[in-house]
């Protein structure tokens, strides 16, 4: 075997385990477009069908007139926006603190940042329910997005790209008399667009995922957002899921888009290779 | 510079998220209602899919001919979630609730509802028409406390043209635990390396509690909670156990398979024939029609029976309507009116039509689209003679307590625990009745009831 | 944590001086930190502070405290076979899910770190489920999770001629199943993550490496592996508090059954709270949670940083 063969071989296998991965990854997605495009015949058939014989659209029509499915987009969209920028900003200022300036009780302070991480989400939905109502926050925006405009997560996760990027770096502009918030703004957090992205998809799609805090807080479907809709195609007594599954596969394709479009643009960031600076 | 460019229009962004969020709320008032215009009733519900689509067809009906009123429906996540929500703020809730059967008791001893009797008394409104064994469910010391709604009794669906194929009548689907038994054997068979079994069931509790009312056994002591509350749980009486005993055994035998606890894993393994026979509400019959269109015809038949207790039958599940009391006179009273309408002959043959729940206003059967329906689906007769079949009792009335939800999750495990070969039909009835009467008692202790 | 060692001050300054620069440093670092501190506040601690207190009472279905039961709520969590139950089960879906997911993470991104044509379609799909909801793929998962011969999964397996499994519905699959869908939705973000870790490592390193005849494995082990431990760190930290946190997948697929085989604290919380109207208790487990996450993140911080390579 020569050389110029054996890479090719190498490059064969390559693909291979590729396209073995990406087809684990993805087949589940498949498996719910197939299925919505079924009859509900054709879902009931054995052996289980993946790819449909006849493409039928009517589940879409059916999902559509069954939930709200554009209002509650549109809400998800501008409820996810802000989150994603609010958390934006709150959790690059927090980095920012943690990994370049030194102050007392900060090892301390840090922890009771990540301890919010910590708390189950379910024992605090009641009192905060409760908050958002005493402020006449129900069925608005603000109640929708206010309790979630500050993120340990987010925080942690540019704190730890922000301790890679060379500390030479921050002493320099110092020296240069360049204030602190100059640094963040014109040094640090150019640098850190890739991590800024990923908190950014991150934050989008997990605002965009949210069900019971949404659930709680409006009383009006003008007000609803997208994943009450997933639930309003499901009934316990008799559920449709060719119907149930155009309506998460309508509901998935923003998220999805999003990923494609942004990944990018993500990439791009990631091979810029800010830290090799 | 391309990066100052982008930070630059984030920030923008930014202004005009906060913009938005200041200025965006919608807000909420005290009650919705201007002076002079229609009264709003806000109508909270947790019907999904199908039954959604006809519910919002008849509140859209209902808006179009009543100038006065105009009901705002507002789907509120399932029973539970809606429960959830209300409990933590009543103060915030609708005119009009949906709330399943077995949440009856609490919503009672946590006095958020106007009596459902008030309004029929004061409007003379005739009840004769409805449904005895519908409304004996809701009514407590022969008051009704809420409207009965949407209502379902279980039934046995049966496959025949495998009944024909294994050489079993298919007119004569089995009634007792035995014959389910004998059938279920017969149907049983691998064809081909595709194993078919006799019969299923999902591991769900309504199911537990409609087989022990069917074979006349108590829920819990006091009438079944009717008499005064209840203290202690019975679902570990003899009949509990037997029912049990009979559904492991068709499982340890290879007759019967356990699905889990979702009925749709049971209602698509019907579907693709791989099952022969399985329980279910009523109400699945046109979507179980639809996945059998082509392939194979579906029978029904009453819930099997354990023993000979001839003066019983199953109880009712679904859900009814409460009209909330800390709302203004004027709202309650449009309220009513939209519970009378919904639960007059027309309107309840369409919700029958399109939801497969029960007609409980008994005019409704006289209706042309109600008419048509059977036609369609001649079995669902099955179903309403079942309801009228069954004697009026404390055993099928049902039980009542305030922790029914609970309740229903502890039985569900206990059949998993026998099921699964972790403890016998005894001792995890057993246990599961200690669990429900600490339950109860605790309920007790803190709604203050003696 | 490696770049907090306080700078050295210079030479004789005063106490009180010492103390007056902290404070101005706290200050300063507070007018960062503020906006989500306070935010923390409202919408975290001061729930958290009402959960501790709920968790000395009984109370009535709509949380109003009614009887005042002191530490007998933590008490009865401590003699109770089904909470440890629940502990147990918390803590078998962490080791089954967080080694699993960055195990199986890594791999795709070592595999698709490499300069192919098309080898950004292959990055993309390998991101995708990050894109897709607990609720969505727990629906997606429940029909191809079905225990029927009809289910997607048992179908296969009678393929390759093997026997079904219950997936869902057995005390030994349940877990492992929901593990596996889990594993699969957190593959999404744990590759992203990685991915952006690989691209910045130096390529000179590795090309140093390969002259002195290192092969693909020690390369791996060697530079891969050290270079890219901020970034497993972080995943290991937030993958751990994610997975004690997890609920949707409980909920909508097994309702923490059969017989408690998936009943989780957080699901369990939950059951208590708004099932079972027992905030009292839902309070203390909460609390119970929190104390355990606490203890693994600190001992995760003190003993796992340590190998932690910042550059």
């Amino acid at each position: 075997m020569n050389a110029a063969s054996r890479t090719r071989a190498a490059k064969v296998v390559q693909y291979a385990l590729l396209t073995l991965g990406a087809l684990m990854i993805v087949f589940p997605i498949l498996y719910a477009l197939g299925l919505s495009l079924m009859s509900g015949g054709e879902a009931a058939a054995y052996p289980p069908h993946i790819i449909p014989q006849h493409f039928q659209l009517k589940n879409f029509v059916s999902a559509v007139s069954e939930a709200p499915l554009g209002r509650f987009m549109l809400n998800s969209f501008i409820v996810s926006v802000i989150v994603t920028l609010a958390q934006l900003v709150t959790a690059s200022l927090a980095a920012y603190a943690f990994a370049f300036m030194e102050f007392p009780f900060k090892k301390i302070i840090f922890l009771v940042f990540l301890s919010t991480m910590m708390i189950p989400g379910e024992s605090t939905l009641i009192p905060n329910y409760l908050t958002i109502r005493s402020w006449h926050w129900i069925n608005t925006y603000q109640g929708l997005t206010v309790p979630f405009m500050a993120t340990a997560f987010g925080t942690f996760l540019l704190r730890q790209f922000f301790l890679t990027l060379p500390h030479d770096l921050f002493d320099a502009a110092r020296i240069d008399g360049c204030g602190r918030l100059r640094f963040l703004w014109s040094i640090a957090l150019p640098m850190a667009r890739p991590a800024l992205g990923t908190l950014g998809v991150y934050a989008f799609i997990n605002t965009w995922n949210q069900y019971l805090w949404p659930l709680l807080i409006t009383n009006s479907t003008s007000m609803r957002t997208v994943q009450i809709g997933i639930g309003m195609l499901q009934f316990q007594d008799a559920t449709t899921w060719n119907v149930v599954m155009a309506g998460v596969v309508i509901i998935l394709l923003p998220s999805l888009l999003t990923l494609v479009l942004g990944q990018k643009q993500l990439v791009k960031g990631l091979t810029s290779g800010a830290v090799k600076g | 510079m391309k990066k100052r460019q982008t930070l630059k229009i984030l920030s923008v962004l930014l202004v005009l998220g906060l913009l938005l969020v200041t200025g965006c709320g919608t807000g909420t008032t005290k009650s919705g209602q201007t002076a002079g215009g229609p009264i709003t009733v806000t109508f909270w519900h947790s019907m999904g899919g199908v039954p959604a689509k006809t519910l919002t067809s008849l509140i859209d009906k209902f808006n179009a001919t009543h100038k006065d009123i105009q009901v705002k429906l507002v789907y509120q996540g399932s029973y539970d979630d809606a429960f959830n929500k209300l409990k933590a703020s009543p103060d915030q809730g609708p005119d009009l609730f949906q709330v399943y059967d077995i949440g009856t008791r609490y919503m009672i001893d946590a006095g958020l509802a106007t009596p459902m009797q008030n309004f029929i008394d004061q409007s003379k409104f005739d009840l004769s028409q409805f449904e005895p064994h519908v409304l004996h469910y809701y009514q407590v010391g022969g008051k009704l406390y809420s409207m009965p709604f949407n209502t379902s009794v279980p039934v046995l669906y049966y496959n025949k043209t495998m009944f024909k194929a294994a050489g079993l009548d298919p007119n004569k689907p089995p009634l007792t635990f035995a014959e389910v038994e004998k059938d279920a054997k017969a149907l049983t068979a691998t064809s081909g390396g595709k194993k078919v079994y006799g019969f299923s069931q999902a591991i769900y509790g309504w199911f537990f509690e409609q087989y022990l009312a069917r074979d006349g056994a108590l829920y819990v002591n006091n009438g079944n909670g009717r008499d005064k509350a209840a203290t202690e749980s019975l679902v570990n009486s003899p009949a509990g156990v037997q029912i049990l005993t009979w559904w492991k055994k068709m499982i340890d035998d290879g007759v019967a398979t356990n699905l889990g606890r979702q009925t749709s894993a049971t209602q698509a393994a019907f579907g693709a024939q791989q099952i022969a026979m399985t329980i279910d509400s009523c109400g699945i019959l046109p979507n179980l029609t639809t996945a059998a269109a082509g392939k194979f015809q579906i029978g029904i038949a009453p819930l099997p029976r354990g023993n000979d207790a001839t003066d019983s039958g199953p109880i009712i599940g679904g859900g009814s309507l409460w009209i909330l009391k800390n709302k203004p006179k004027a709202e309650q009273e449009a309220a009513w009116k939209v519970v009378q309408w919904l639960t007059q002959p027309a309107q309840m043959a369409a919700w029958t039509v399109g939801t497969g729940y029960l007609p409980i206003n008994k005019a409704a059967v006289n209706e042309q689209t109600y008419k048509d329906f059977l036609a369609k689906y001649p079995s669902y007769q099955v179903a309403l003679d079942q309801l009228h079949n069954t004697p009026e009792n404390r055993v099928t009335e049902g039980g009542r307590i305030g922790v029914f939800t609970s309740a229903r999750a502890t039985v569900e495990n206990a059949i998993e625990q026998v099921v699964l070969n972790k403890a016998t039909p005894q001792a995890a009835l057993d246990a599961a009745a200690k669990k429900i009467t600490s339950a109860i008692q605790e309920y007790n202790q803190t709604m203050g009831i003696k | 944590m490696a770049r907090e060692k306080p700078k050295p001050t210079p030479g004789s300054r005063s106490k009180s001086g010492v103390k007056a620069k902290g404070a101005k440093e706290l200050a300063h670092a507070l007018l960062y930190l503020g906006p989500s501190l306070i935010l923390f506040l409202i919408f975290v601690f001061y729930p958290m502070v009402k959960t501790v207190y709920l968790s000395f009472y009984l109370t009535n279905p709509s949380g109003d405290p009614v009887v005042w039961k002191g530490v007998q709520a933590y008490l009865s969590l401590l003699g109770s076979g089904a909470f440890r139950n629940s502990v147990l089960v918390s803590f078998l879906f962490v080791l089954y899910t967080v080694p699993g997911t960055i195990l199986a993470s890594l791999l795709l991104a070592v595999l698709a770190n490499v300069k192919l044509r098309g080898i950004g379609v292959y990055r993309t799909l390998y991101s995708l489920t990050i894109g897709v909801s607990v609720a969505s793929a727990a629906t997606i998962w429940m029909l191809l999770f079905s225990p029927a011969d009809s289910g997607m999964l048992n179908y296969w397996l009678h393929l390759v001629g093997l026997p079904k499994i219950g997936w869902l519905v057995t005390t030994r699959s349940a877990l492992p199943s929901l593990a596996l869908m889990t594993v699969w939705m957190g593959v999404g973000f744990n590759f992203i993550v990685l991915m952006g870790g690989l691209q910045s490592l130096p390529e000179e390193i590795f090309e140093s490496a390969r002259i002195d005849g290192a092969g693909r494995w020690k390369q791996f082990r060697h530079i891969t592996v050290p270079l890219l431990s901020p970034t497993l760190f972080f995943l290991l930290v937030v993958d751990t508090i994610a997975a004690f946190q997890s609920f949707g997948q409980f909920n909508i697929l097994t309702l923490g059954g059969p017989d408690h085989s998936t009943n989780v604290i957080v699901y369990s919380i939950y059951r208590e709270a708004f099932f079972n109207s027992r905030f009292g208790p839902a309070s203390a487990q909460a609390v119970v949670l929190f104390v355990i996450i606490l203890v693994l993140t600190l001992v995760q911080f003190g003993v796992v940083e340590r190998k932690v390579h910042y550059q």
